[in-house]
Order: structure tokens, then C-alpha cells, then sequence
């Protein structure tokens, strides 16, 4: 249970002073209880206040980043088990592999393609983040030419995948500088891994099969000076991921087991369903996924899932703007603007499915306010509208250029007619009755 | 490797039961029930409740119906008795979903047809039944009524109940025995307070399935996936008013930009991701049921379905 | 230019043509009825058209009319274009009515501390042997009465000039007053005679839609005089925002000058009806939101209403009340509450100050109701306070029938849950016009003791009987039969208006959750709720928590304190050592805004239910309503 503000203000000394910053202690508490404030602004603190504020700001999963330059990331850094109960923050890395065996040019091929990939979604790139290199030849010289083969090509983060150290000198000899992910410590080479972690300064993968190793080896390899570790699970089915993932999730945040306080890895290859697993880890907490390449179906998909997942679910429920239909609508079918406030959206669309009259609506950000508060506010203004039409091709959607506005936006309907050369029409102020609105007014 | 969860719950997902075989006096082949789970899904070994079921949606007017489903499915869409049979035997489905879209007509008065569609529907497949009526206040009374009336015996799950029209398909549920869909827009405020409205007029909580609208994926999903991870946590809490089983029927993950502007050659291979993905992390977050278009989806689904629960077999009773 | 002529009073105006009705009325001192402030929502600004050309949109504004209404001309005044010479049917109900405005006050009793005295004095003529100057001479009497030191008061030049003549003119006899400024005592006037008896201040609440005023002997303290009417500038604007894009569009000296306005005529009947000379007020305090207070000392508010949202000023105001248009004694002090920002003014400062919750270690709740709300929790270690927009719903806005605490409106009611047959009290029990704020409380609540509406306000229209009815657009209750009222129609609540209502109330309810809940306190840890605004004192209290408009606490734990800031503002008048603490009072307390807290919208969603989608926090009204239930079956 986060501390509330008021419990807080008890902590502190009550003087009002002003030192931290803050007019008195109670902002100065409200700010610490949103998590904004820092602690050690109020110079009167007790040892007490000072242990008791201190202990619930440090964060319960380790910043891991992967990779250097634009497209590095970052992962881990979550504070919660549910994305309601906050944000997720930090979007899993999904790594395309590659194997060791591929001749150069099929491995440059894929590079390339993870490189150029881009979905662009609500005005977001969305990225593959990088490249998974798999040592299945078991020789070290090919690991390293398949690395060479990748550098030739991007600048993209890796994940080198070896089981011998020596092997994973190879490739690292390449990359080593640009941050990759080393995968992975085992009980049984925990040591080389370490060091080679140590001397490039790279993240290290951590895996075992049961709990007790992993934390184990978590120690280990903490012991030998390594700080920034991923966990891989070694999970042999789909269900075990979920279930480990979840736990390890849970006893990190509350912080149970430090040593699970890392992120985690996880290959989707490994369970003969992909997009099942890609699914399953975007949702349960892994961090790093390596994947086979996927056909542009899944990309797609799995693309917006992440986006999905990783918003920031306090912010007022909003619809992603753009052009909705109702019905089937032809390009004669009347067009009706409204807000992306969900609960107004929801209404509307409602009534307008039951008034049988196939037609389009124009959904334009007013960052989830409603009609009247965008009004009031003038998130909703004629160059919003402007702008909308343009950038969702209502045009090319309708041959007619009449515009149905909610009644609440009356005030703008002159501004909007001059603005855009839309004609306007004002709508009823309530939703309910938009039917016989348009039975009456839509006569085309 | 297994790890024990940490939290202790102190609520369960109360159970619902859906389709009547012969020997509850129906003709269904399988009866499912919903609900009973004591833990987050698929959490736990084997897990607690039962595993989700996948239910294929068709309609009988298919004027409305996703281009890409039509262009797949062919003349089967214009036959809801057909379509629903290789549903069951070819899809290979756990329970279909009748959508009456000739009730979105303007005027619509054909009742009779109603009647018959349920019922040739009912024949050829024995599989459990969900309907979905209408969504028009003026007639919900009647198509309710007639759709009740239609599966009588065979503990339908009828749909849909809302805030504003919830009278109609309750009381047509309680006369025929079926089950109630209760849809709310993406709030588990407004999910709770129709569960409220409907234990009022009686609806016991075993006779309700929460629909708390499922947006696509890319649209709107992010707001449905936490609400529905956020009932079935309040359920595990103990809110005995949150504490029924979900259900997920995305109505446009088929008619998305996505889908839509696809190329001919990838559309279908899209349109099956797109609901692929919506349905499974959809059930991740907690749904009972997933209901899904295309036919295609449903053998991945199921798929990965018994593969995150484990290879257990599926909740038949 | 057109010239519209208004019955039945005759009054003429002339008009721009295709300028509106409610302009001319306007120019013709029409005080018309304009509660959406002229944008065609209210309603309420009904006119009949007899003859001549006026343009009205019927198919826009016709469903706040009768076929039959409409048949006998009835338009809207604001939405009503005049295009040549009309003659235009004025109802009564469409004049502003004097309104029961709040001046009932708690009675709070509290010390008598002014900070002005007069004196009266006696001098000795100055001679040869007594040289010394008139001034010294004056100031030396006052310290001998009991005033403060010679060398302490400050004596402006203004005065200086005065005071040869009136000495010697009234034979050295003669009353000093003198006030307690900012830095010292200052010399405001000297009089001929002993005047003593006359002094008097002023205590005002500068409202949104309304004035108050108190007139108040200074020698004692006694309440001598009362009055209250609108605040003018509703002619710019109804609320609050539209007030400022008025300033903002260069309109500043306007509202400035028709709140100045409003106060004096507020002051000039208080003191007509006292017997008071305006000439004997020597000072003003004034309590009001942040915008109002902005106004009248005329200081742009627009930038109040943008991101960031900061005031100009918060600390208290002092200045000479001539300064800002105030006619009263020329060098009268004028003192104005300080605010805590720009959503939690000096009225809610005031409305603190009368609770006297900041000099309690109790927990308590304060609820301001109005279109704007303001809730303040806390004890004097600590206050959390919010602000939002409730809608005009509580107070008979956006209600069909709604209206504002006017006679004639129905403000009682109850239902008999056999037949349903309301019974009901009107204000001045004149026949019914319409249903005001608490009118509206008792009766949403007996609808769903009777069951005739679920939870989320929906009306069970399977239910058979004559008052239950799909009325043009929503389902709808009657509550008095057209035989029964004064504007012969049916007076109904719809299903939107209740649906308007549960928001209203659920913004209230919510704002007060996400207080409790920012301090951890639960509605047990409440040891009282303060309720102050437009209906406080006529409320049922028990109606108000089976609604879920404020948190169930038992009921004795409940107080209305009316207008707590003219209560405030009273206060502060006669007890100078209070002001010292409004200041404290402003500078601790801490603001949420709710906007930015994310579960305030969940708690909204929980509030728009009857009382509350989680009954636990509602036992009494849980028990409540199974009985209902179970009662109807
Ligand atoms: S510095 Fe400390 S004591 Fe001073 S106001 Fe800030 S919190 Fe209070
Ligand atoms: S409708 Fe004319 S003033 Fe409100």
C-alpha cells in the first residue's frame, strides 16, 4: 500500500518552512505520495521519516539497456503487476534471429528488413528493436561471421546466443561495445559469461529451470560484479511462462525476492506457436523477446498489441481518432464529427446503429474531453477540425461535403463552414435524438 | 520450473451454465460451465475454473457482415442452419453465436423468420447457443420474446442487456431459462451497476455473463483488456457484484483499417491475426468466452488455448 | 432601426435590426430571465410574438414549447431575431423574480473587535497659552478618549484640509473616526456634533448570480439592515467562464462597473430599510470566488481560466472603497477575502472561517453546491480543498421544470409510495411553476423509494399508471397535473433531467471521495459536514445522502451554515482578529485538482448511481432500499 499524503504530512517535521520548495508540508507530502517529490528536499527529516519515505522510492526492477544509439532501449523499470494500477512503462525489446548456419547475405537480408521495418500507428514508429544472433553451428568463428554479417548491414541492439564462452568471445570481438545482451549464465559457464559481461560492460541473460537456481545464479553472477541481468525462465511450456512470469513479476514489485527484480527473457520460437507466445509475453511481463522472423500479418498485430499494452491507461479513456463506420456507409452517407471521448463515442454510435442509417464518424482528438468541455476549453476549434479532415482523407471517404456537428458545438459551426468549406450542419445536443435528426435533416 | 503466486485471494468467479444436453431436457451434444475461478487465468497447475471457450459468431443477414468473412465463407453466409454446422464439425468451434443483424433493418417486422432461423439453427448444430437480438429499445420486447421462446429448453446465452435496455432480455431470459449477456462500454463502474440493475429484477448472478465491450486491437482494445483484468481481479477480491464470467465479442477487429486496406493477397492472413490476437489476450485478461468471425481463427485459437492451459481438455462437462 | 414594443408593461426599445428580443428587452429594462445567459438552452427566456416580423427557429428551439405554445407565437428571446416593428408578450415568468436568497446565517456568535471607532470630542478652543496646532489638538482628544497614541495616527491631507472648518464651525465639537490600516491607525473623517452613533460596515457576498449584503453597527455589532439581489452582470454571461471571454474581449470595465453596481444597490435598500446613511459606512468586506473578487478590483481574470490556471492575486486585499465604485464614505476601507487559487476563492475562505472548522481538531467536510462546487476536508492541522463544475442541475438548470428558489417553486416534496400522489410545498405556497434544487433532491429520492426509477435514474415505464408517461423525447414523471399549477402545463421530471441531476450530484459526491481518499479518511472519520450554497438551508439532509449527494454520515453529524460567506464576510466585519487567521487559512490549504488525480473519473462513474454503485458505503440507504423492494415486490 503506497503511503497516503495525509499519513505522510504526519511524518513530516510541520513547520511550514518552505525549505523543500513547497508552500507547506502538506503539498510538500502530496507531492512525495504522487511520487514527484524527492525525499531528501526537506532538510528536518527524522532518521524514522527519512527510512520509512526513503525505502518506497527506490524501484523494485532493475533499468536494463540494450544496444547503443537510436535504436537502443531500455527495459525493466515497472512498478506494477496490473497496467490499471499505473502504466506499464518500459515496451518489451522483440529481437529478430538469425542463425549461425545461414549463409551472410540471408542474415543481412533479415538485418535489413528489422532495420526498414516501420508501422507508423496514431502518429507513433512503430519497430522491430533488433537482431537475435543463435551460435546453432556450436563453432565460434561462424558466431563470429554471422555478427560481422549483421554489423555490416545496421547498428541495431543484439542478443548473442551461445552456450560456450569462448564461443561468445567470438562475437562479442564484433559487437561487444554496442551493448549487446549476452544469453546466457548457466550453473555451468556462469563464470566465463560473467567475466566476458564484466569486461564489455554488457547485460547478462541468467538461466535455469527452477527457482531456487535462478536466484541462485542471480547471486552468482551479482557476486562477480555484474549488475545488469535478465532473467530467462528455461520455461517448457507456454502455461510455465505465464505462471513463472507472473510470479517473478509479483515478487519483484513487492519486493519478496530482490533477486527477481530484473526483466525477462523470452524466446517465443521455443513453444512451436509464435504469435502465441509473442502474445503471451507482450501481456505477462517479458522484457526481451527473441522471435523467428514474422510475416507482415503478425508484425502488424504484434506491433499494436505492444502499443496497446504499453499507454498510459490513467489517461481519460479515449477513442484513437480517425473515421469510424456505421453500417456499411457509401460515399453519399452523412458524416458526423464528435469527440474521442469513449463514452461519447459509445452513445452516439449506439443510436446511430439503431437509427439504420449507414454513415461515417469523424473522431477527432480533444484528448478524451467531451463535446462541452472541449467546447469551453478550445480543444475543439475549427483548425482541429480542419486538420482531422486532412490527415484522416475524409475526402477521398465521401463524395459530398456536408459535416453534421454535435449541437453543443454550435458555436463553432461559422468558423468551422469558413475554415474548412464544409457546409455545417448543427445536430441535436442529446445523442437520442439523432435519428429523427437525420431522417429529417439528411435528405440526399 | 513452478513457482507458487503470492496473493490470497478471497473471491471466486461464480459459475454459469450454458447449453442443455438430453439430460437436462435440451438436445445440446455438450453443456459448459462458465466461471469458477479462484486465481488469475491460466494461473496455477492445472488452473482453477475452466479453460476458455472459443465461440464463432455468424449472423443471418449478413448485409453487415465483414467483407473478408463473406469472401471467405461464400454462399455459407447466406445459410445460418449451414454455416453453424460447419461451425461445430469443420471449424470445429466450442459454442456459436447467432447475431440477428436482419433486426437492424429499418421497419423490421419479420419475427416469423426469426423464429425459424433459431430453430433450423438449433437443429443442425448441437453445439450450446448464444443469440444476440437487437439493439432497438421499440422492439427488444418482441425479438426477445420470440428468441427466448425459440431455444426454450436449451439454456441459451441471450444477448444483450444494457443499461438503458435491460427489461426486455431479462425477462425473456427468466421466462425461458437462459443466460444474459450484460454489455457495458469499457468501465467496470458501469459493468457493476448493470449486474446491481439486474439482480434487482431478479436476474440471479448465475444466469449472467459480463460483455464489458471488447474495442479492437488498435482501437480501443488497451481500455478493454484492463477492464476486464480489473473485474476478474475484483471478482478474486470478493466482489460478489463483479463476480461473473466475461465474455469478448469484438464487433470490427474485421472491418479495421488494417483489414480493410490490406491487399487483396495478405487480407486474409490479416484479418485472422488481427482477430487472433484480439481473442487471446482477450481470454489472458480473463474472458470465458471469445467469440471470433473468421473461421480460420479458431483452430489457432483453440490451439494456443490448451497450449497456455496446458494441454488439459476443455471444460466439458 | 426596428422598435419592439413589450406588453403588457408598453415599455418600447429600439433595436439593430436583426438584433434579438432579448437585446431589446434589454434596452427597453426588461430584467428578463436569462439563465443560459441568451444561448438558447435554458429555456426560460419565453416570449409570445402578437404582431410584426421577428424570425425564431423553430425547428431548433421548438421542444421547449407546446404545438399549441408555438401556435400563439412563443419563441425564445435570445434566439429570436427582430427584423421590423413587433409587438412582443412578455410573461410573468419570464421576468427575473426576486429570488429567496440566502441570508439566513448560522448566528455565529463571535467576539466584537472593529476596526473603526469613532469619537466623539469636546476640544478646548486654542488660545495664547494652548498654541498648539488644530490637528495635534484633535489627535491628543482621541488619545485622551481611549484611541490610539498621537503619533501613531496618520492623518491624510484630505482631512487636514477639512478639519480648520469643521472645528471651528461646529464650536469644537465634533466626532473623529478612525480606522485600523495596513501600518497603523489613520484618520478617515472628522464631523460636526456627536455623530458616534452613526457607524456602520458593510458585509458583502459577492456571488456569481447573486448579491448579499449585511449593514452592521459598528458601536455593537448589531445587524441593521439586509438585502440581496442578482449580480448584474448576468446580462454578460450566466456563468462564471462566459464572464471572462467577456473580459477578455475587452468587456473588463463593464463587469467591473455592474458589480460595483450591484453591490450598491444591494447597499442602498439595506440601508434605506435600516434608516442608514450610506454617507455613515466606513468600511466593506467582501467575500467572494476569485473571478468575482478579480473583477471588481479590476484585474484581468484571463488568465485564470487557461492552463496554467494561476490568479493574480491570493493574499487579502485592502483599498479605498470609493476606489472601486463603491458609494459609500469616501475614505471607507474596503477589505476583500483572500483565496486559496483561482477555484477556491474568498467565499470559500469565508465559508471556512463560519464553520469554524480551521479552529477545530474535528475532521470535517465542507461542501459548497452550486454550478460550481467546492469541497474543502480537513481540521486546523490540515485542509485539503477541490473545485469542479457540477452543471446547473441542482439548482433547476438543464431541468425541464427546473428553476431557481423562486415563489412558486415546489421545494418540498414527498411521494405516497401506494398511488404515487405527490404531496408538495411551494415557495410562498403560490401554485406551482416548476421545481427548484431541493425540490428536485426530495424528489429524485422518493422516486426511487418508490421505486419508479432504478438506480442509474431510469423510469420503469412497465409500470402502469397515470404519472408514468413517454413524454416527446424521454420517459417522463408527473408531478402536478396542469389543473394544479400556475403556468398551466403538467410539470414533469424526465429522464434526462434526472440523468442531468445524477451528474450533478455525482460530480459532488466524487470530489468529496477523492478528498477522503487523498487523506485516507473514511466516512466513518468524518465528525461533521458542513453544507453551504445556493439550497443549504431548505435541503432535506436525509434526501441528500439517499441520493448520494454527499457521503452517509449520521445525520446529526450534518449542518448547513446557508451562505457561510456572507457568514464570513460578517465575521470578519466586526471581529478584526479574524482576518488575521484568513490569510493562515488561504496559505495552508492545500488544492487538488481533480482533473488531474485519475480516480476522480472512476469515482464519478461510482457516483452515477442511486446513492452509489457500492452500497457499503451507503448502509443506511442499502437497508433503505431493501425495505422498498421488498415492499413493492
Ligand atoms: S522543508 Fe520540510 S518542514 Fe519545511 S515546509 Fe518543506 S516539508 Fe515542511
Ligand atoms: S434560452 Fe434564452 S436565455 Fe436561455
Amino acid at each position: 500500500m503506497p503511503l497516503k499524503a495525509l499519513d505522510i504530512y504526519k511524518l513530516l517535521p510541520r513547520k511550514n518552512c518552505k525549505e523543500c520548495g513547497d508552500p507547506t508540508c502538506l503539498t510538500f507530502a502530496m507531492k512525495l505520495a504522487s511520487g514527484k517529490g524527492e525525499v531528501d528536499k526537506c532538510p528536518y527529516l527524522d532518521d524514522n521519516a527519512r527510512n520509512i519515505l526513503g525505502a518506497s522510492t527506490r524501484p523494485p526492477i532493475r533499468k536494463v539497456k540494450i544496444g547503443v544509439g537510436e535504436r537502443s532501449f531500455a527495459v525493466g523499470d515497472e512498478l506494477v503487476q496490473f497496467r490499471h494500477e499505473k502504466s506499464f512503462y518500459h515496451p518489451p525489446g522483440i529481437l529478430v534471429a538469425v542463425s549461425d548456419l545461414w549463409p551472410a547475405e540471408r542474415i543481412r537480408e533479415v538485418t535489413i528488413r528489422v532495420r526498414d521495418e516501420v508501422l507508423t500507428r496514431v502518429g507513433a514508429d512503430l519497430l522491430l528493436n533488433g537482431i537475435v544472433v543463435r551460435n546453432s553451428s556450436g563453432e565460434g568463428p561462424a558466431f563470429r561471421r554471422a555478427v560481422e554479417a549483421v554489423e555490416e548491414v545496421a547498428d541495431l541492439p543484439e542478443v548473442l546466443m551461445a552456450a560456450d564462452p569462448a564461443v561468445m568471445e567470438q562475437g562479442l570481438s564484433v559487437c561487444g561495445h554496442f551493448r549487446p545482451l549476452i544469453h546466457a549464465a548457466a550453473r555451468e559457464n556462469y563464470k566465463g559469461m560473467a567475466a566476458l559481461a564484466k569486461n564489455y560492460g554488457c547485460p547478462l541473460a541468467v538461466r535455469a529451470t527452477a527457482p531456487e537456481e535462478l536466484e541462485e545464479l542471480v547471486g552468482l553472477c551479482t557476486g562477480e560484479g555484474v549488475d545488469n541481468l535478465v532473467l530467462d525462465t528455461g520455461s517448457s511450456s507456454l502455461h510455465q511462462f505465464l505462471n513463472v512470469s507472473t510470479a517473478v513479476r509479483q515478487q519483484a514489485i513487492t519486493r519478496t525476492t530482490p533477486a527477481f527484480g530484473y526483466p525477462v527473457f523470452l524466446d517465443a520460437a521455443e513453444y512451436g506457436l509464435q504469435d502465441g507466445a509473442l502474445v503471451t509475453g507482450i501481456l505477462r511481463y517479458a522484457s526481451v523477446i527473441a522471435v523467428e522472423e514474422v510475416d507482415r500479418a503478425s508484425l502488424l498485430a504484434l506491433l499494436t498489441l505492444r502499443q496497446n499494452i504499453y499507454t498510459d491507461p490513467q489517461k481519460p479513456i479515449q477513442m484513437t481518432p480517425g473515421i469510424y463506420r456505421v453500417g456499411t456507409p457509401g460515399p453519399d452517407a452523412p458524416v458526423l464529427l464528435t469527440v474521442n471521448f469513449s463514452l461519447t463515442y459509445f452513445t452516439l454510435q449506439g443510436y446511430l446503429e439503431s437509427s439504420r442509417i449507414p454513415c461515417f464518424m469523424l473522431i477527432v482528438d480533444t484528448e478524451g474531453l467531451s463535446v462541452l468541455t472541449a467546447v469551453a476549453s478550445g480543444k475543439l476549434s475549427e483548425g482541429l477540425v480542419k486538420e482531422s479532415i486532412k490527415k484522416f482523407e475524409l475526402e477521398k471517404a465521401v463524395a459530398h461535403k456536408t459535416l453534421i456537428i454535435p449541437g453543443y458545438a454550435a458555436p463553432l459551426s461559422g468558423k468551422i463552414e469558413e475554415e474548412t468549406g464544409w457546409k455545417v450542419l448543427v445536430g441535436p445536443r442529446d445523442a437520442a435524438e439523432i435519428g429523427e435528426f437525420l431522417g429529417k435533416e439528411w435528405k440526399r | 520450473m513452478t513457482i507458487r503466486t503470492l496473493t490470497d485471494w478471497t473471491g471466486v468467479v461464480g459459475t454459469v451454465m450454458l447449453g442443455a444436453t438430453a439430460a437436462d431436457g435440451g438436445t445440446r451434444s455438450v453443456s459448459y460451465t462458465l466461471g469458477g475461478e479462484s486465481d488469475l487465468p491460466f494461473l496455477g497447475d492445472p488452473p482453477s475454473g475452466h479453460i476458455p471457450l472459443v465461440a464463432f459468431e455468424l449472423c443471418d443477414d449478413p448485409a453487415i457482415w465483414p467483407a473478408v468473412v463473406r469472401e471467405y465463407a461464400g454462399d455459407l453466409s447466406n445459410d445460418p442452419g449451414k454455416w453453424a454446422k460447419a461451425a461445430e464439425a469443420d471449424y470445429g468451434a466450442d459454442l456459436v453465436r447467432l447475431s440477428l443483424t436482419s433486426t437492424r433493418r429499418k421497419d423490421f417486422s419479420g419475427y416469423a423468420a426469426l423464429k425459424t432461423t433459431i430453430q433450423e439453427v438449433l437443429r443442425k448444430c448441437r453445439l450450446p447457443l448464444i443469440v444476440e437480438g437487437s439493439n432497438d429499445p421499440s422492439i427488444d420486447s418482441e425479438v426477445f420474446a420470440v428468441c427466448g421462446e425459440a431455444g426454450e429448453g436449451e439454456r441459451l446465452l441471450l444477448g444483450t442487456a444494457e443499461a438503458g435496455r435491460y427489461r426486455s432480455v431479462a425477462a425473456a431470459a427468466m421466462a425461458y431459462h437462459h443466460a444474459v449477456v450484460a454489455q457495458s462500454p469499457i468501465d467496470i463502474n458501469l459493468a457493476k451497476q448493470l449486474n446491481i440493475l439486474l439482480h434487482e429484477i431478479g436476474v440471479p448472478s448465475d444466469r449472467i455473463v459480463i460483455d464489458p465491450y471488447t474495442g479492437a486491437l488498435g482501437y480501443g482494445f488497451e481500455y478493454s483488456y484492463s477492464v476486464m483484468e480489473r473485474i476478474r481481479y475484483s471478482a478474486l477480491k470478493g466482489d460478489t457484484d463483479l463476480a461473473m464470467p466475461m465474455i469478448s465479442a469484438p464487433t470490427d477487429s474485421l472491418t479495421v483499417k488494417e483489414v480493410r486496406d490490406a491487399a487483396p493477397a495478405a487480407r486474409q492472413d490479416i484479418a485472422v491475426k488481427w482477430e487472433y490476437y484480439t481473442a487471446l489476450s482477450s481470454a489472458i485478461a480473463g474472458a470465458a468466452i471469445v467469440c471470433v468471425r473468421h473461421p480460420r481463427t479458431v483452430p489457432l485459437l483453440k490451439d494456443t488455448l490448451a497450449a497456455l492451459w496446458s494441454g488439459q481438455t476443455p471444460g466439458k462437462v | 432601426m426596428p422598435t419592439v414594443t413589450f406588453l403588457p408593461s408598453f415599455r418600447k426599445a429600439v433595436v439593430d435590426r436583426e438584433g434579438t428580443l432579448m437585446e431589446a428587452a434589454l434596452n427597453a429594462g426588461i430584467n428578463l430571465n436569462v439563465v443560459c445567459g441568451g444561448q438558447g438552452k435554458c429555456g426560460k427566456c419565453v416570449m409570445f410574438v402578437k404582431s410584426g416580423v421577428a424570425e425564431f427557429d423553430r425547428d431548433q428551439f421548438g421542444r421547449f414549447f407546446s404545438p399549441e405554445e408555438l401556435e400563439s407565437g412563443a419563441c425564445l428571446a435570445c434566439q429570436t431575431r427582430v427584423i421590423d416593428d413587433a409587438s412582443v408578450f412578455v410573461p410573468e415568468s419570464s421576468h427575473i423574480q426576486e429570488q429567496k436568497i440566502l441570508i439566513e446565517t448560522l448566528g455565529l456568535e463571535t467576539e466584537f473587535h472593529p476596526s473603526v471607532w469613532k469619537y466623539p470630542l469636546v476640544l478646548n478652543p486654542p488660545s495664547l497659552d494652548d498654541p498648539s496646532p488644530d490637528l495635534t489638538r484633535l489627535l491628543w482628544g482621541i488619545e485622551k478618549k481611549g484611541g490610539p497614541r498621537e503619533g501613531k495616527i496618520y492623518a491624510p491631507l484630505e482631512v487636514i484640509r477639512s478639519i480648520p472648518r469643521v472645528l471651528r464651525d461646529s464650536g469644537w465639537k465634533i466626532t473623529a473616526t478612525v480606522a485600523l490600516v495596513p501600518g497603523g491607525y489613520r484618520l478617515i473623517d472628522v464631523e460636526k456634533g456627536d455623530t458616534s452613533s452613526r457607524l456602520y460596515g458593510v458585509a458583502v457576498d459577492l456571488g456569481t448570480t447573486t448579491v448579499v449584503v449585511f449593514i452592521r453597527s459598528l458601536v455593537d455589532g448589531r445587524v441593521v439592515g439586509v438585502a440581496s439581489n442578482y449580480n448584474k452582470q448576468i446580462s454578460c454571461g450566466e456563468d462564471i467562464l462566459s464572464r471572462v471571454n467577456y473580459a477578455r474581449k475587452g468587456g473588463l470595465a463593464k463587469l467591473q462597473s455592474l458589480a460595483a453596481e450591484s453591490i450598491n444597490t444591494a447597499i442602498t435598500r439595506a440601508a434605506n430599510q435600516a434608516g442608514v446613511d450610506r454617507e455613515d459606512i466606513h468600511e466593506v468586506v467582501i467575500a467572494g470566488n476569485t473571478i468575482m473578487t478579480h473583477i471588481l478590483m479590476g484585474i484581468d481574470p484571463a488568465y485564470m481560466i487557461e492552463e496554467p490556471y494561476v490568479p493574480v492575486v491570493r493574499r487579502y486585499l485592502t483599498a479605498a472603497a470609493s476606489r472601486v465604485g463603491l458609494e459609500v464614505k469616501e475614505n471607507a476601507g474596503l477589505f476583500i477575502f483572500p483565496a486559496v487559487s483561482d477555484f477556491i476563492g474568498g467565499d470559500i475562505v469565508a465559508d471556512v472561517l463560519a464553520s469554524g472548522m480551521s479552529e477545530s481538531s474535528e475532521v470535517s467536510l465542507l461542501i459548497d453546491i452550486g454550478t460550481n462546487f467546492e469541497v474543502v476536508l480537513g481540521n486546523r492541522d490540515w485542509m485539503f480543498s477541490c473545485a469542479g463544475a457540477a452543471g446547473p442541475a441542482l439548482e433547476g438548470g438543464e431541468v425541464l421544470f427546473g428553476m431557481r428558489a423562486n415563489p412558486g417553486a415546489i421545494e418540498q416534496i414527498t411521494l405516497d409510495l401506494e398511488t404515487l400522489t405527490p404531496a408538495y410545498r411551494t415557495i410562498n405556497h403560490e401554485k406551482p411553476r416548476g421545481i427548484c434544487g431541493s425540490g428536485l433532491i426530495d424528489l429524485l429520492a422518493e422516486l426511487l423509494r418508490a421505486c419508479v426509477i432504478d438506480r442509474t435514474g431510469r423510469i420503469n415505464t412497465v409500470i402502469a399508471h397515470p404519472r408514468i408517461r413517454l413524454g416527446p423525447h424521454f420517459p417522463e414523471f408527473v408531478v402536478a397535473w396542469k389543473e394544479e399549477t400556475g403556468i398551466g402545463k403538467d410539470i414533469v421530471i424526465t429522464e434526462n433531467d434526472i440523468k442531468n441531476l445524477i451528474m450533478s450530484k455525482a460530480s459532488i459526491l466524487a470530489a468529496c471521495i477523492t478528498l477522503m481518499n487523498e487523506a485516507g479518511i473514511s466516512r466513518n472519520g468524518i465528525d461533521r459536514i458542513y453544507f453551504t450554497g445556493a439550497f443549504g438551508n431548505y435541503l432535506s439532509k436525509e434526501n441528500a445522502i439517499i441520493i448520494g449527494l454527499i457521503p452517509e454520515v449520521p445525520l446529526e453529524r450534518i449542518r448547513t451554515i446557508g451562505n457561510g460567506a456572507i457568514e464570513g464576510a460578517n465575521i470578519a466585519l466586526v471581529n478584526r482578529k479574524k482576518r488575521k487567521q484568513l490569510d493562515e487559512i488561504a496559505r495552508t490549504m492545500a488544492y487538488i485538482e481533480l482533473n488531474a488525480t485519475p480516480s476522480f473519473m472512476d469515482e464519478y462513474t461510482r457516483g452515477c448511481f442511486l446513492p452509489h454503485t457500492d452500497l457499503s458505503l451507503f448502509p443506511v440507504v442499502e437497508k433503505m432500499l431493501d425495505e422498498c423492494r421488498i415492499h413493492r415486490g
